[in-house]
């Protein structure tokens, strides 16, 4: 029997002025790029709140793709940098939470780069579909996970040595 | 009027929430002579047989606290559910699930053998020749709200005097607001903070224990990581009055939603390192990587509401 293959599934918010500008272009361009992503506008990547993409992650998307304008491109001069802060923060949550960071991904697409849009999801399709599944819980790895063992064999042995 | 009939119970907590209407002062012994207790662990010998032998609807008011944490937690409260005509989350850990709710960063297999030792196992325990055994853990710790029907909210790691207060003068003045609502402010606790605000840039994360603050200036300006922006008013900002963060255990407001991901946009707006730009990129991930333990400093006591555990064993990459 065939095995059914995981399609990765990515949510994946642009911002109207540049990314989804890009996106649109790829599209009357006619060019291919996989079908995994579900595009959302957004007025500004800035716009783009962690708990959106945290309510993805846990929602079974297996990757979040935040699309914005080139640094010093932004419509509302700096959404983007404040977007790029916002999953600076996110991906050091996610990491400490056993979830893989770069299941988010921030990335500039001016609104005349159709094709390097279409390289962009190609390339995170083909990441996320590396990384496997995501379950939409909890996944901590082991080292994470051993961090209880290890702070309580210090304590036993700061009682018994100390 | 009957006196109504009230029940307070624990589940995965600290006991912290029991203690805590003795905060309320004097005026606590007006409440109790208003209100009949039905059932209260911490304060009077009942068992479960008890609850089991009342009518449906025997209670009128089940305030229950703690995280709901192993099966007995879960079977209780959905007793005390059936028994009961109103259910109050009471405090942090029926809230939001707590600082108990920070036990979803580990499996419960992890945190058995962690606490208990080798060889000690989360499902079935059967190690006592009589049968007494701890319940098993559940999977994870959820809210009360996951579990059943929760009619109000009573926020706090503990409920501070105030909210009590609040509370229960509202449930003897008999008016009580719609289900769902949360006895506490709709507007952040700066709005309360007599703390002064200014036009803010951050360029370092300050620890608590690392300086003294400025007693008359807000802690974020100063560098310190407060929920002030994001959790509700009603305790009138008691730490950060005391030079303490708020660690956000009233809960978000309506707008934050995700504690964590409220803060994290606001401390994003924050950060500084001099001018925006993709010179400053650099320098700015410097200061955000300088934020110690994101998770237990941002989900302090919102953890299990967001994050769940499924599974009692096993990892994942």
């Amino acid at each position: 029997m065939a095995e059914l293959k995981h399609e990765p599934k990515i949510a994946a918010f642009l911002c109207r002025w540049c990314a989804y500008a890009g996106a649109d272009l790829a599209g009357t361009n006619r060019l291919a790029y996989p079908p995994n992503m579900i595009p959302i506008r957004v007025p500004c990547s800035g716009r783009v709140e962690p708990a959106w993409v945290i309510e993805a992650l846990r929602s079974g998307a297996d990757g979040v793709l935040i699309g914005g304008c080139h640094p010093g491109d932004c419509h509302y001069v700096s959404g983007n940098y404040k977007a790029r802060r916002r999953v600076e923060l996110l991906r050091d949550v996610l990491a400490g939470l056993g979830v893989n960071p770069a299941r988010v991904k921030l990335v500039w697409v001016s609104a005349s780069e159709g094709v390097r849009f279409a390289q962009v999801v190609r390339d995170y399709v083909e990441e996320i579909r590396g990384l496997g599944p995501n379950r939409g819980e909890f996944g901590v790895p082991e080292e994470v996970d051993d961090r209880a063992g290890r702070i309580a064999q210090a304590v036993e042995q700061a009682v018994n040595h100390g | 009027m009957a006196k109504p009939k009230i029940a307070m119970y624990w589940t995965g907590g600290c006991g912290g929430c029991d203690v805590s209407p003795l905060e309320v002062g004097e005026a606590i012994v007006d409440v109790l002579s208003q209100v009949e207790i039905a059932f209260w662990p911490a304060l009077m010998d009942a068992k479960r047989a008890d609850v089991e032998a009342l009518p449906a609807g025997g209670i009128d008011v089940a305030l229950i606290n703690g995280a709901l944490r192993t099966e007995d937690n879960v079977e209780m409260v959905r007793l005390l559910r059936e028994k009961s005509k109103l259910v109050v989350a009471y405090g942090a850990c029926a809230h939001l699930g707590g600082i108990i709710g920070l036990g979803n960063l580990h499996s419960a297999q992890s945190l058995v053998s962690t606490a208990l030792g080798p060889g000690w196992h989360a499902g079935s325990p059967s190690f006592s020749a009589n049968g007494d055994a701890p319940p098993p853990l559940t999977a994870g710790v959820v809210p009360l709200a996951d579990v059943i029907a929760v009619d109000y909210v009573v926020p706090g790691c503990p409920p501070p005097a105030q909210l009590i207060g609040l509370f229960f003068q509202t449930l003897l003045g008999g008016e009580m607001p719609s289900p769902g609502h949360v006895f506490a402010e709709e507007k952040a606790l700066c709005d309360q903070c007599p703390r002064e605000k200014e036009d803010r840039r951050l360029e370092k994360f300050v620890r608590p224990h690392e300086m003294e603050p400025d007693p008359d200036r807000c802690l974020l300006d100063q560098g310190i990581v407060c929920m002030g922006p994001v959790t509700r008013g009603g305790c009138e900002a008691a730490c950060p009055a005391l030079g303490m963060p708020c660690t956000g255990c009233v809960g978000p407001t309506r707008k934050a939603g995700d504690l964590a991901g409220g803060m994290i946009s606001a401390l994003a707006s924050l950060v500084r390192a001099g001018d925006e730009g993709e010179d400053a990129f650099a320098r700015e991930d410097e200061v955000l990587a300088g934020l110690v333990d994101p998770v237990g400093t941002l989900y302090k006591y919102a953890l299990a509401t967001t994050w769940k555990r499924r599974e009692t064993g096993g990892e994942d990459a």
